[in-house]
């Protein structure tokens, strides 16, 4: 009798009901004899170790090596994504690495990892795994890092970021409309999950990928800037990423760094104290400089940090204390 | 049939009408879930660990 149910699952605001034998639209949450289960927990696809600027993150432990993980499968379906092969690819026709929690603790411990990122993909659609990790990450001393679209539900995303300490959330546009047409979600419950992240005490950087003729026009940057400012604070650091043409989206040109550079403008001019360029080469946009006194506070190239001046939290020569965690 | 007799048998009838219908109701309401447990094994296919310690070549 059990097995002829259908199940729902409340993780994202998708809400699938899934038939007997079926999965969800993130092709890894499935139902199986009338119960939930996740096909990926303990299965990453992908593993390494990145520097933590490549999540984006500059504000957090500057410099340092982050332990980063992801499985297949997504419950957003971007036309831009830049790592569809996984984000859209079937279990059933990946392959991936058995890898318990514990196991993942110890391998930041050996290799001298102060955090683990749960990201690549979207670690909501691995939530069970990225909660236990983090849980068990959290009691040895490792931090949790997640980078996502931040499309979830308002319980299971409270109970996560108990164990978070810091996260890079997509802001993919400012419009639902954007959201529908290019990524199949809505904008609402990100906004929602953004919110409710700053104001759990969680360390929030924003990312956006400005994509030519869909989201790159002065007055949505400056809308976005806007809403990020009244909602998150104006030292919430946001992160302008430039496009590289993938997936369902090979038809568009790149971003040009000229568009980044005047998306960074904006939000310097909307009053954004920490805004940076990614993806292209851009001295000013990958540097970190104080918004009291506008000496450099970090200097990098790439992801490599070539100084870091930011002391006990503050900037050395005004004392303005610098959003982040630095030790 | 008495009068009594073909209460019964409406009232016995109706019952067994309201309890199926019940019954498929319930089937029709999905379970709700927001945890999954794990499966313990993959779907796909498996791989070592390898090499860890070099940058990924996925965005984030």
């Amino acid at each position: 009798m059990r097995r002829e149910l259908k199940v729902q699952c409340e993780l994202c605001p998708k809400l699938c009901v899934i038939e007997p034998g079926q999965s969800g639209e993130c092709r890894v949450r499935i139902n199986l004899e009338g119960v939930l289960r996740s096909v990926v927990y303990g299965f990453p696809c992908s593993m390494h170790i990145d520097p933590v600027e490549k999540k984006p993150l500059f504000h957090f432990l500057p410099g340092s090596r982050i332990l980063s993980l992801a499985t297949v499968g997504c419950n957003l379906h971007c036309k831009n994504c830049q790592n569809w092969e996984i984000s859209q690819a079937n279990p059933e026709e990946s392959k991936a690495a058995a890898c318990p929690p514990g196991k993942l603790v110890q391998l930041c411990k050996q290799y001298e990892c102060p955090s683990l990122a749960y990201t690549y993909t979207d670690p909501i659609v691995f939530y069970e795994y990225t909660y236990d990790a983090a849980k068990l990450a959290r009691q040895a001393g490792v931090r949790n890092v997640l980078v996502t679209a931040g499309y979830i539900n308002e319980r299971p995303w409270r109970e996560l970021l108990e164990h978070v300490d810091a996260a890079n959330i997509d802001l993919k546009g400012i419009t639902d409309e954007f959201y529908r047409n290019i990524c199949s979600g809505t904008l609402k419950p990100v906004q929602e999950a953004l919110i409710l992240a700053k104001a759990s005490g969680v360390l929030v950087e924003v990312t956006n990928l400005i994509i030519p003729t869909l989201n790159d026009k002065a007055e949505q940057i400056g809308e976005l800037c806007r809403w990020v400012r009244a909602n998150l604070g104006a030292d919430t650091p946001v992160h302008f990423s430039g496009f590289s043409p993938r997936y369902k989206m090979r038809h568009l040109p790149p971003t040009s760094a000229a568009t980044l550079d005047s998306a960074r403008e904006i939000a310097i001019g909307e009053g954004l104290n920490y805004v940076y360029i990614g993806n292209v080469r851009s001295k000013a946009g990958q540097n970190t400089y104080c918004p009291g006194c506008k000496g450099l506070l970090i200097e990098r190239s790439g992801y490599t940090v070539l100084q870091q001046r930011v002391k006990d939290g503050r900037c050395p020569d005004c004392n303005r204390e610098i959003y982040g965690v630095w030790k | 049939m008495t009068r009594r007799k073909f209460i019964r048998k409406l009232v016995g009838a109706g019952s067994a009408i309201l309890a199926g219908g019940l019954w498929l109701a319930k089937k029709a309401v999905p379970r709700k879930f927001v945890r999954g447990a794990g499966l313990g094994k993959y779907p796909g296919s498996l791989k070592d660990l390898g090499d860890i310690d070099n940058q990924g070549k996925w965005s984030g």
